[in-house]
């Protein structure tokens, strides 16, 4: 029950954020810039980058999928003082395309043999029929929206 | 310190015939190291704009021009952000004995009729732009072409040797009927998908072999590292006879010279006073080498060509138009030959100095 309220709210602040997200742009790490959740440089690793924008502007990278979600999911302990009602814009790394793509938009494929910075990783696509190729090569597990990656999935990945 | 110079000078012929041999050593090795440096590089700028998988099609076994409509099915691979097909080959200069490599470029190709020439064959042909050229087609059949441009020198390797000239000049020069091509090339964006890529191309045209950049990039390494292997064996024999005469000169001091430190302490010099002295010798002599050294196998490698390694570094391009190196020096590289050469020399000739000069000189010069 409490899940569902969680997934409902998300979807909610979705439904808000897809709309600002028009028109946002990735920006591309700096040298100096740390993921919160692991404290590697994410310049260093570019395939697998991903970005959360703040409405005051603020980004915070990520050198992964796996972690936007930890902190996403977690924003107080990682990023004390922001709020999930504060983003306008998620940005992860089509695996095929190397291009920043909209996170909300983007399929998700776990379990499967591409390692990250991090080891196990969500490899986002941008779209439905590349996913599904993927997982055919990759031995993927399974395929997830944005909505669907909980904080249990995540921790499976671990 | 003109003491110094003057009694280097008094043992002119030894200390001469050390100077020279020293001087080799530094120019053997400064050599290899500016020569396979300077291939690495030439070989990264090849690299550097390399596709990332290129697909040949092979019929039993041997290379063979590869359908262009391969790439519309290699295209559906899921990665595969573009595909283009490339026309080039090789041309064998019966009148020159060289080889020359020519290519369609994928952008702004030469207009029909003219050509891009490499500088080397410029030089070798004293073939300038505006003048006409002749070449023999698969057929037997002379064609002519104007050279439109020189090309410019950024990688005498691949550059050198190189013709750019027009599709259907190509087509009409080589051969090669129009709806192939010499092979296909592929722009993948993720170096993870690379062995997919490669996998799923096998599986679809079993006729054709994909290559992908970084086994490219292996080959080359292997080469050069072959190559550059056999020059340090020969190099190591050459080295290890310098530290046996070196170590036998400058540890074994001859009775004269123990004299003369005798006679030094005798007439009032201080122990430190001869070390500094001997210091300097041994400092003059390695320094003269070290930079005459340097100097040589700058010369050899980037104004000669390295002749003198010719035979071995280059045995894959026999026929090859000649080619300079552009000239890349790497100070790690001087710093290296430095600390091998100069610093152990130094040490090694003080060593017994201090050791002679410690002895009572009443007891040395009796």
């Amino acid at each position: 029950m409490k899940n569902l309220a969680v997934s409902f709210i998300t979807l909610l602040t979705l439904v808000a954020i897809s709309a600002d997200a028009a028109g946002l742009k990735a920006r591309k790490p700096a040298n100096g810039d740390k993921c919160p959740v692991c404290g590697m440089f994410v310049a260093k690793y570019p395939d697998f980058a991903a970005q959360v924008q703040f409405r005051n502007g603020t980004v915070l990278h990520f050198d992964g999928t796996k972690d936007l979600f930890k902190c996403y999911q977690n924003l107080p302990r990682y990023s004390p003082g922001r709020k999930q009602g504060d983003i306008v814009a998620i940005f992860v790394t089509g695996y095929y395309s190397l291009a920043p793509i909209d996170a909300y938009s983007a399929w998700f494929v776990a379990g499967s043999d591409v390692f990250g910075p991090m080891g196990r990783e969500l490899i986002p696509f941008q779209e439905e029929a590349d996913a599904r190729e993927f997982m055919k090569d990759h031995k993927g597990k399974s395929l997830l929206r944005f909505k669907d990656i909980t904080p249990a999935i995540v921790k499976e990945l671990d | 310190m003109d003491f110094t110079l003057s009694s280097l000078l008094r043992r002119k012929g030894k200390n001469g015939a050390l100077l020279a041999v020293y001087t080799l050593i530094v120019f053997l090795l400064a050599s290899v190291l500016f020569f396979t440096h300077a291939l690495r590089q030439e070989a990264a700028l090849v690299l550097r704009d390399s596709p990332e998988i290129i697909v040949q099609r092979t019929l039993t076994g041997r290379y063979a021009p590869i359908p262009v409509a391969y790439g519309d099915r290699i295209r559906g691979i899921r990665g595969v952000i573009s595909v283009r097909p490339r026309l080039w080959g090789y041309y064998y200069d019966a009148n020159f004995l060289a080889n020359y490599t020519l290519v369609v470029p994928g952008d702004n190709p030469p207009k029909q009729g003219t050509i891009g020439i490499g500088a080397g064959i410029s030089r070798m042909r004293e073939a300038f732009e505006g003048d006409t050229v002749g070449f023999t087609g698969f057929d037997g059949k002379p064609r002519s072409f104007t050279i439109g441009s020189i090309l410019s020198d950024e990688s005498q390797l691949v550059s050198a040797d190189l013709i750019l000239i027009s599709e259907p000049d190509y087509r009409s020069l080589s051969g090669i009927p129009s709806g192939f091509a010499t092979d296909l090339v592929l722009k993948v964006k993720n170096p993870k998908e690379f062995t997919t890529i490669a996998e799923k191309i096998t599986r679809l045209l079993p006729d054709t072999r994909p290559i992908v950049r970084n086994e490219i990039l292996r080959t080359y390494d292997a080469l050069f590292n072959w190559r550059a292997g056999v020059i340090i064996v020969i190099f190591g024999v050459a080295a290890l006879a310098f530290v046996i005469f070196a170590w036998d000169k400058a540890t074994g001091l001859s009775a004269e010279e123990r004299k003369e430190i005798g006679i030094l302490k005798a007439i009032g010099w201080e122990t430190s006073d001869i070390l500094l002295m001997k210091f300097w010798e041994g400092l003059a002599i390695s320094l003269t080498a070290f930079f005459v050294g340097i100097a040589l196998a700058y010369g050899h490698v980037f104004f000669t060509s390295s002749i003198l390694f010719v035979p071995v570094l280059k045995g894959w391009s026999t026929l090859y138009p000649e080619f300079r190196l552009v000239p890349f020096v790497d100070f790690g590289h001087l710093a290296a030959i430095f600390f091998l050469t100069v610093v152990p020399y130094t040490i090694t000739t003080i060593i017994p100095s201090w050791r002679a000069a410690t002895i009572d000189p009443d007891a040395v010069m009796r």
